[in-house]
């Protein structure tokens, strides 16, 4: 008999990431609806009660939700460790799930003050716990690699936007920054995006891409430029931020992102340019769509910092609607596809191979389905950023119900994914 | 006993699930050797820390547990020398097309 291998023994329950990867695609599925309900609200500037609660619907419940069930499932994966406490994980989701769903209320009613600053301290805690667990767990390493720098990075970052996002919840009550409210929010927002979510992604697609295309033989330098570049800029808009004679390095530092994040679409190219598996699958083609809208919103990026572009009505909301639904969302849910169906097939058939016969991993969902879906999602979300730009209610309408109904079709298969029991 | 052949041929039962060819096509498969009491199978994953890890040994050692229910098994998981795709047959090569 073999023994049990490691990766068995390190892989932690489904119950465990699947709670956290039913709670992302909940408030995904609410996320689209309330976009579709308050479809007339989301326009003009981007900072108003709506807007700040359905963005962190968006960050934190979809996102980061998504972001934290994977880091569970693929940190014994790709680091080949054990997860340090999956008790303490288990306690984490209903902290943050807690905290989000008080924070979205607070910034939805506006009910700043103790209110919002409460929730925003529970939030906190999940994410230093977060970090907490996911450090300790790096610990136990044996061999450092690429994939654990940008997850010590991201969880850096993770840290930054939770103590930036705290300050600023305790500044609506109590003004206290000293620079612009709106300055310290694009920070943070920033911090979010780049350093947080965008860090956690490259260090996964790394390894998930080449492994779900069978790519071999590329190279990673442009990655690790990429890495520098973007770290580099990162570190260098958090310190000139406070000082407003430095305006011209906050430029620099901005294209230096930009230049990183060219070089990480680049890398992927290269990967997916050398896979084996030629067809491009329901979770690849997500993969593709959502990386031409990151090198789209990263042109835009520097345009709104570069130049008066942000005095344009509306743009500001069209390139964070832009990160959120066109890059983050898409690339979700293509990996989504992905990484769903071999979580339930390998706890509910793995143990059955060779013994009965078990289904493939893409039997286990609705294909055509799926690609109805991607299809509505990739129409209806550049229409909704060329339609908030020019304020066209009517076809606003129109196209945040096909986006809707493309949410309905990812909920459908994920569903049908976790109830399938044979 | 049971040769060579033979536990090729069950081991072609043992697909990757994510893409749906057999381990021996993929090139996967690096040695077999049989003694009076042991099959012994060395063999590869296509990438290390591939998350089918455990599934796939587990379902190669069941089918042969099935073929020679007398013999031990034993699967050695390698990553030296590391899979490449020139090792696989050209059957997998087109399918992959195809896929």
């Amino acid at each position: 008999m073999i023994q049990q291998t490691l990766t068995t023994a390190y892989s932690p329950p489904l119950k465990l990431v699947g709670k956290y990867f039913i709670a992302g695609i909940i408030s995904y599925f609410l996320l689209c609806l309330i976009l579709l309900i308050n479809n007339d609200s989301i326009i003009g500037f981007h900072f108003q009660p709506k807007v700040l609660a359905i963005t962190h619907i968006a960050t934190l419940g979809w996102i980061t939700m998504i972001i934290f069930g994977a880091m569970f499932q693929l940190v014994p994966v790709v680091l080949h460790v054990k997860i340090f406490s999956e008790r303490l994980a288990e306690i984490n989701f209903w902290i943050f799930a807690a905290g989000i769903t008080g924070l979205v209320y607070g910034f939805w009613h506006f009910n700043t003050g103790t209110f919002l600053t409460t929730f925003a301290i529970i939030l906190n805690v999940a994410f230093f716990l977060f970090a907490a667990n996911i450090i300790l767990s790096m610990r136990k390493m044996k061999e450092w690699n690429f994939t654990a720098t940008h997850i010590a990075a991201a969880l850096f970052y993770l840290i930054i936007t939770a103590i930036a996002g705290l300050l600023l919840a305790i500044n609506l009550g109590h003004p206290f920054i000293k620079i612009s409210h709106l300055q310290y929010l694009n920070l943070h927002a920033h911090t979010a995006f780049i350093g947080w979510v965008l860090m956690i992604i490259m260090g996964v697609v790394y390894n998930l891409i080449p492994m779900f295309s069978l790519s071999h033989g590329y190279s990673i330098t442009p990655g690790k430029y990429s890495f520098a570049a973007i770290n580099v800029g990162l570190l260098g808009i958090n310190a000139v931020m406070h000082s407003p004679e430095l305006n011209i390095m906050f430029y620099i530092f901005s294209i230096i992102i930009a230049l990183g994040i060219i070089l990480f679409i680049y890398q992927v190219y290269l990967i997916i340019q050398k896979r084996m598996r030629k067809k491009l699958d329901i979770g690849l083609k997500h993969t593709v769509v959502s990386f031409a809208i990151l090198a789209v919103v990263t042109v835009l990026g520097i345009i709104l910092t570069i130049t008066n572009a942000s005095e344009i009505p509306n743009l500001t909301l069209v390139y964070g609607f832009l990160i959120l639904f066109g890059f983050i969302s898409i690339l979700i849910i293509g990996q989504m596809y992905k990484i769903v169906p071999f979580l339930v097939w390998y706890h509910r058939f793995g143990s059955r191979v060779g013994k009965e016969k078990v289904p493939m991993l893409r039997d286990l969902y609705n294909e055509n389905i799926g690609m109805y879906g991607f299809y509505l999602m990739i129409i209806s979300i550049p229409a909704i950023a060329v339609f908030t730009l020019f304020n066209i209610k009517i076809l606003l309408l129109i196209f945040y119900s096909v986006l809707f109904l493309s949410a309905l079709t990812f909920c459908f298969n994920m569903y049908k994914i976790f109830m399938r029991k044979n | 006993m049971v040769n060579k052949e033979e536990v090729l041929e069950v081991l072609k039962g043992v697909n990757d699930p994510e893409i749906g060819i057999n381990i021996v096509d993929l090139g996967l498969v690096y040695n077999i050797s049989i003694d009076e009491k042991t099959i012994e199978v060395t063999m590869t994953l296509t990438t290390p820390g591939c998350p089918m890890h455990s599934t796939i040994t587990q379902w190669a050692e069941n089918v042969l547990h099935y073929l020679a229910p007398e013999m031990e098994i034993k699967i050695n998981l390698v990553w030296e020398p590391a899979w490449t795709p020139d090792r696989m047959s050209d059957e997998a090569r087109q399918q992959l097309k195809n896929f």
